[in-house]
């Protein structure tokens, strides 16, 4: 895949803009994945695809050899996140487990039967998770979904996020400490 | 005994514990116990669901991007223009060279100075860059100003702002490639940044006075007129030392 890749970018760069729909259908899901899980929000993560593609377009001659088409673009999606995420007031829009579809859009800890009981407990400790995703800063949130989530190594993360690679590590112990800690009430319950 | 602490339980929960550690958890009943509290307290949050998406949203998404994508061939015809300018650069600095020689041979003497200036036709062509990009710069600057006093522009002015950046950016492309090759990173950086603003303005199909906002947001955020403004006085600076060696 990863030749296919550098070819098809050798075709848009002479020219040929339809080639890159090959590679926006190739590593759109990939991208969508990523972003919701930083932003926790469907809409915002749609958008964050596409701000990626096109940022990804406008800077395709800068795009180096070495490395996968889909880790090239996987980063520049991570720092269209990261920028959302940062930015004043869209943590409010994070969604919370009373949505009207709250399994598609939250972190959930599936409940192991259907005791309404643990259902409920369930719903609980899934909004005390988003809310304890929310208290964390913008490059924490990050770090932790790569890692915990994503299964980036901690160089991978660093590289991501332009960040030294202890500085990575600090970041995710930080956000497993803060969110260990939001939890800990919770855990005695479950 | 040294127990483990949280920091290196969290390196052994995502396999980058070291040997010591991992020994001392097999050794140690009470952080193997503590351990496994830890790893339970994580496994909680692994189960992250993504909203399913369905097959054809890479070609969703591809279709909505599309119209937005300017082909490289296109942009390529800004690098004929450049090339048109150095060409023309090149022409005139050779044409200068002749003149020289022609004046060399009449005033010898009196004109080594003058000649050296002259026939020095990378300074020549130097010189016509610079009076390119300062005007570049210009233009850039007055549209972000533009922008920055823009409170909610009517349609006709967003068409002509965003004509202009489209412009701007397709040059401004351009002039980063050089500066990159020629290794002048300062000005690569600081035209890949400007490149970023004037993308936006210029990409954006439906152009609101929120996005408006959130572009003045992130120019003023990024100090990127202030950049320009020292660009500027670098190359008129640079432009006035080449005219006077």
């Amino acid at each position: 895949m990863q030749g296919n890749d550098h070819s098809v970018v050798r075709a848009v760069l002479a020219g040929d803009k339809e080639a890159y729909g090959a590679l926006v259908r190739a590593h759109s899901a990939t991208v969508f994945r990523v972003a919701f899980r930083i932003t926790g929000n469907e809409a915002d993560a749609e958008e964050i695809v596409q701000e990626a593609f096109l940022r990804g377009y406008q800077r395709l001659e800068s795009y180096e050899r070495r490395s996968a088409f889909g880790t090239w673009i996987y980063r520049i999606a991570v720092n269209c996140a990261l920028n959302r995420v940062s930015r004043p007031g869209i943590e409010a829009e994070y969604h919370h487990g009373e949505d009207t579809n709250p399994e598609e859009k939250t972190v959930q800890v599936a409940a192991r039967d259907a005791d309404p009981e643990r259902v409920l407990l369930s719903r609980e400790i899934s909004a005390a998770q988003q809310t304890a995703m929310q208290r964390l800063t913008p490059t924490e949130k990050c770090a932790f979904v790569l890692r915990h989530l994503e299964d980036r190594t901690m160089s991978e993360i660093a590289e991501v996020l332009e960040i030294a690679p202890n500085a990575a590590k600090q970041a995710v112990f930080r956000a497993v400490q803060k969110l260990r800690r939001e939890l800990a009430p919770l855990r005695g319950n479950a | 005994m040294k127990h483990l602490t949280e920091d290196e339980m969290i390196e052994l929960y995502y396999g980058e514990g070291t040997s010591a550690a991992n020994a001392h958890l097999g050794a140690c009943r009470e952080c193997s116990r503590k351990y496994a509290e830890f790893s339970r307290s994580l496994e909680e949050i692994r189960s992250a669901a993504v909203p399913q998406r369905s097959a054809d949203y890479g070609e969703h998404v591809w279709q909505t991007l599309r119209s937005q994508l300017i082909p490289y061939e296109k942009r390529m015809a800004g690098w004929r223009g450049w090339a048109g300018w150095r060409a023309a650069g090149m022409t005139v600095a050779f044409a200068m060279l002749l003149a020289a020689v022609f004046l060399g041979g009449r005033y010898w003497e009196r004109s080594t100075t003058k000649k050296a200036n002259i026939t020095d036709s990378p300074q020549a062509t130097q010189r016509v860059v610079l009076v390119v990009l300062t005007d570049h710069l210009d233009r850039t600057e007055r549209l972000l100003v533009q922008l920055e006093h823009s409170q909610s522009p009517d349609s006709a002015e967003n068409d002509q702002m965003q004509s202009e950046a489209r412009e701007l950016l397709a040059s401004n492309r351009l002039y980063r490639v050089t500066a990159s090759n020629t290794g002048d990173a300062e000005l690569a950086g600081a035209l890949d940044r400007l490149e970023g603003v004037l993308a936006e303005i210029a990409n954006d199909p439906n152009l609101t006075a929120a996005d408006l906002k959130r572009v003045r947001k992130d120019m003023n955020t990024k100090g990127i007129l202030f950049e320009i403004r020292v660009l500027q006085a670098r190359s008129q600076d640079q432009g006035t030392k080449g005219a006077t060696i």
